[in-house]
């Protein structure tokens, strides 16, 4: 029985084999779409997942009284803790960002490289954390100068030599420091902690080696920059260890700063448990549930067509129902029957889906950022749930057509009648219009993305930062002869004849503020005023005048205004906003008054127009520019149409002052727009998903318009002989479908108008939900809707009456 | 073999309700071949339908073989029909999907023959049939009557005690009509009941007893034999 009915699906399909090729088609665009995702889902859900102790394992978060939480806390804590509670079993701290600089090989003339993903870990690191290591052994990690690499950071700095024993010299904010390779680590892909290379913490423990940055010190219980561990045993209870921590910090914390201990289990530092878990995390929980809901309605939409094209496809099917009920079926014989066809066209999408991922694999990568593999997919139980939403599903869509066609009545089929009973109608079109709404949906959020990206990317900032290029500042040398350095540099590039400007600052657009401070006043303020925080860029005299930042009011610096010492200046620039946080009623009153600063007055020489120094997500924040000529960054404006070549000169200048420094360059426009990665994600991601969509439902949709000009060939063949021309045919045809997409449109807008509505909260500045966009977007839907139909509707409109009378 | 008395049927629309049989009563013996006729419209393909236990009435009562059927479910009305009757349509109705072989194998396999057995059965009843020839052909591969031939092949392969035939030449041209009825009387003359509706007085012939029909009731009954 069971080889007859594959055989006879078998034939079916190949029978109708447009009807085969969408429904398989549609399916296995659906299946490739969830499969895609699951894998990503599946790898969001491993992160951390191979560290043995992770059940154990805690993470000590600062949280403040707004709720906000964060990893980074003061050194000192995890000795005290240890010593107090014996129910934790070790601790691990390692930094992250501190311990950035510049690190090049001992020998002569060996290349130096900046590294941003380096840092200072615990003696224990590879004891506590569960990293493979490649050579050398945990041990070895524990004293100071000691530093493992990475697989990638051995090749980048010894290519083929052996590393081990060999040396590497690191300069940053501690000074320049000789460090021997005392091991190499591999680290998984899906591990939140990656570390190119690691440096001993114990190196810091030498009050020698931290270059008079006292706030590093080990022990200290008052600088928050090093993440801290935990490892517990098992029978104790992590939330009565908080409370402990918190009573430990209480006894011991002179100066309150109303902040509390949170430990969060290292299984939820990458994602949270849930949405109302609000600590810090390292993955994004929203976006994993935006992609899974994604995933499951591209393949509803798929599973749809399959329904609407199976009973679209119950007129032909009916005569078979009947002879075979007459001939002594069951319904049960014929569900199971129907429920068999449904798993092989199922079973056939899915190897087609297989094959799908395998082609879009690299294109999915680029959106999601990641470099997942099939087998990301096989990493956690994720896939068996897929994998039994995948059963489910297809047993279901077919479940309801094997219902619904088994129930014919075999009397009325075999004449020919029935099959358009109006229940089935109405799932049809209901099941049309769901699917674009989802599709109208997907469109016009991508829609929206896609505006307010544009929208930040093109809102004037009140800075001009075309042309404008920015190298790095030296790091390495800084020696005596530096600041001569520095100048003749400076010199030596204001000479050249495609450089227009140049500045020096502590800080440029894009890259955040120096440092953020509280403590001002003036004699107007309010109470409470002095809480408020200020932002620092630290510019010299040229600063505004490079970026194209206006003056309200004032003037700017001086040039020997940037060299007096820190705390000898009392004069200072404000943006109009730090002047109406600080009360002023306008910048001439700003001018007239000095400010306070803890124990400090200040002088306002200058207020400077509103500008964007960080990304439109944010309102624009009071800033206070400070006067000093630092070098983290050299900004150079250019009027030359050969940056390639200027660059190159540029180098060559750099490297003649900064001989053991990288030279490194960005344009601050671009890195401006890095900002905008989180939301140039979600705009690549949700045109994908919604021209994915869009394809599968119009396939739906030709099927279905293909179905009806069969069923009503009679009925236009009549029209026709009765006079209709080929327009009021093709409008008669397409008018139902096109009613139901309009009807999809209706039911989109609402649910996309609140979506949106509430994404856009998330920014400052941001387009508007105009009605044109949604206009817009029905009008494409319905557009692409009416293309998919006209085909079959004119074929019909330009068939012979003569020969569809004979048809029936 | 049947026995149907007073059967009433109704077919009901929202505004409409039209009597399709109204008190009907008639009986055939074992072994007979009863010719049903009438014009359009006057019920007899509605009580084929019942007769073949792919309908149920309204009102009345049917015995077959003695067993009051009348209040059968679909479940029971279907294990009855599959073991003892066979149904000839006008239109053939075979699977366009399946071979000659496989549409004549589809009774066996919906009453649980066994492959081998079927296979036995299935070419004994084609070889019967003279269509053993095209037993891998499609339906659209063959003429009316060959195709009728198939149809009658599957109605038979059962062994019923009772074929049904609704205008079983109505498709077909005179010279395969005949053979057709020819293969039907072969049949009877086997000891299977038949009985036939149908419009053509020829093939009418063929029967013992012509029952004529008019607005859901027996008008006449003419005994030929």
């Amino acid at each position: 029985m069971l080889r007859n009915y594959f055989k006879i699906a078998f034939r079916n399909l190949w029978r109708n084999k447009l009807y085969s090729f969408i429904n398989i088609a549609g399916l296995a665009m659906g299946i490739a779409a969830f499969i895609l995702i699951l894998q990503y889902v599946s790898f969001e859900k491993s992160v951390n997942g191979f560290h043995r102790n992770i059940a154990t394992t805690y993470r000590l978060l600062n949280e403040n009284p707004k709720g906000e939480t964060w990893p980074q806390v003061e050194p000192g804590w995890a000795q005290k803790a240890k010593e107090r509670f014996p129910e934790i079993k070790a601790y691990c701290r390692f930094e992250e960002g501190v311990g950035q600089g510049i690190v090049r090989r001992t020998t002569e003339n060996a290349e130096p490289f900046r590294e941003t993903n380096v840092g200072y870990a615990e003696g224990n690191f590879f004891e506590f954390f569960s990293f493979n290591l490649l050579e050398g052994n945990a041990a070895a990690f524990k004293k100071p100068n000691v530093v493992f690499l990475s697989k990638a950071a051995v090749k980048k700095y010894f290519g083929k030599d052996e590393p081990i024993g060999q040396s590497l010299i690191l300069y940053n904010q501690f000074g320049k420091a000789t460090y021997t390779v005392n091991g190499v680590y591999e680290i998984p892909v899906n591990s939140d902690i990656r570390y190119d290379m690691v440096f001993s913490l114990e190196t810091l423990s030498n009050p020698a080696n931290l270059n008079d940055n006292d706030w590093a010190q080990l022990d200290n219980l008052s600088s928050q920059y090093i993440n801290t561990y935990f490892q517990i045993n098992e029978t104790a209870d992590y939330k009565k260890l908080e409370q402990k921590l918190n009573t430990l910090r209480n006894e011991l914390k002179k100066d309150k700063d109303g902040l509390v201990f949170r430990l969060q289990p290292f299984a939820n530092v990458h994602l949270p448990a849930s949405f109302s878990d609000n600590y810090q995390t390292t993955g994004n929980l929203k976006y994993v549930y935006i992609l899974s809901i994604i995933a499951i309605l591209i393949l509803v939409i798929a599973w749809f067509n399959y329904i609407n094209l199976s009973t679209a496809n119950a007129l032909k099917r009916a005569n078979e129902v009947g002879v075979r009920k007459v001939v002594g079926a069951s319904r049960g014989s014929l569900v199971l029957q129907f429920l068999g066809e449904s798993v092989l066209v199922n079973m056939i999408s899915f190897g087609l889906a297989l094959l799908i991922v395998q082609l879009l694999q690299p294109l999915f990568n680029t959106i999601i950022e990641k470099e997942l593999a099939f087998t990301s997919l096989l990493s956690t139980p994720a896939w068996v749930a897929g994998l039994g939403l995948l059963i489910v599903g297809s047993l279901l869509s077919g479940a309801y057509t094997a219902y619904s066609l088994s129930g014919f009545n075999p009397v009325e089929t075999l004449k020919g009648k029935l099959v358009k009973t109006n229940k089935a109608v109405v799932l049809r079109k209901s099941l049309v219009v769901f699917q674009f709404s989802i599709s109208i949906g997907l469109l016009l959020v991508t829609a929206f993305i896609y505006r307010q990206l544009n929208y930040m990317q093109h809102k004037s900032l009140g800075v001009n930062t075309d042309q404008l290029l920015v190298i790095r500042g030296p790091q390495v040398d800084k020696d005596s002869t530096y600041k001569q350095r520095r100048t003749a540099f400076i010199n030596a590039l204001a000479q050249q004849s495609f450089v227009k400007d140049y500045s020096l600052s502590g800080s440029v657009p894009g890259n955040g503020y120096n440092f953020a401070t509280s403590g001002f006043s003036q004699p107007g303020s309010r109470k409470g005023d002095e809480l408020k925080s200020f932002s620092f860029a630290l510019i010299d005299d040229r600063y505004l005048n490079t970026y194209e930042i206006g003056l309200k009011a004032g003037r700017t610096f001086t040039q020997p205004e940037t060299m007096v010492e820190w705390n000898d200046n009392d004069k200072v620039l404000m943006n109009e906003k730090a002047i109406e946080e600080l009360g002023f009623k306008s910048a001439e009153e700003a001018l007239n008054t000095k400010v306070q600063w803890d124990e400090r007055k200040l002088q306002v020489i200058g207020v400077v127009k509103n500008y964007h120094h960080v990304g439109l997500q944010k309102a624009i924040d009071p800033i206070i520019f400070y006067p000093q000529s630092n070098s983290a960054y050299f900004t150079v404006r250019l009027q030359t149409d050969r940056i390639k070549d200027n660059v190159a000169q540029m180098e060559t200048l750099f490297k003649s002052y900064f001989r053991n420094n990288p030279f490194e360059y960005f344009f601050a426009d671009e890195n401006f727009n890095k900002q905008y990665i989180s939301e140039q994600q979600y705009s690549k991601l949700f045109t994908t998903a919604s021209v994915w969509a869009i394809v599968i439902a119009c396939l739906g949709l030709f099927a279905l318009a293909t179905y009806t000009v069969e069923a009503r060939t009679k009925e236009i063949g009549v029209r026709k002989v009765l006079g209709a021309n080929v327009f009021t045919i093709a409008r008669l045809l397409s008018k139902d479908f096109l009613q139901l997409v309009f009807i999809a449109f209706v039911i989109a807008v609402p649910v996309v108008w609140y979506t949106m509505y509430r994404w856009l909260e998330n920014f400052a500045y941001k387009v508007q939900l105009s009605w044109w966009v949604f206009a817009a977007a029905g009008i494409v839907a319905i557009g692409i809707a009416l293309l998919t139909i006209s085909f079959q509707a004119m074929k019909a409109a330009f068939a012979n009456p003569v020969k569809s009378l004979r048809t029936e | 073999m049947i026995k149907i008395t007073n059967l009433e049927k109704y077919y009901r629309t929202e505004e409409v309700e039209t009597v399709a049989l109204n008190k009907l009563s008639f009986e055939v013996k074992e072994g007979e071949f009863v010719a049903v006729m009438g014009p359009s419209g006057c019920g007899k393909s509605t009580l084929l339908n019942i007769v073949g236990l792919l309908d149920d009435p309204d009102g009345g009562s049917f015995l077959f073989n003695g067993i009051e059927v009348a209040g059968f479910n679909e479940r029971k009305r279907a294990d009855l029909r599959k073991h003892n009757i066979g149904f000839v349509f006008q239109s053939f109705n075979l699977i366009d999907e399946l071979t000659v072989f496989e549409n004549v194998e589809l009774p066996l396999i919906y009453t649980g023959v066994k492959a081998a057995d079927r296979k036995v059965r299935v070419e004994e009843v084609l070889d019967k049939m003279q269509i053993m020839h095209r037993r891998n052909h499609y339906p659209q591969q063959l003429s009316g009557g060959q195709q009728q031939r198939v149809a009658v092949a599957r109605a038979v392969v059962n062994n019923p005690k009772l074929i049904l035939a609704d205008e079983p030449t109505g498709n077909l041209d005179s010279s395969n009509g005949n053979e057709v009825m020819q293969l039907l009387t072969d049949l009877n003359e086997q000891g299977t009941t038949i009985i036939m509706v149908t419009h053509s007085e020829h093939d009418a012939k063929y029967s013992h007893r012509i029952i004529r029909m008019l607005d859901g009731q027996t008008v006449t009954e003419n005994i030929l034999v």
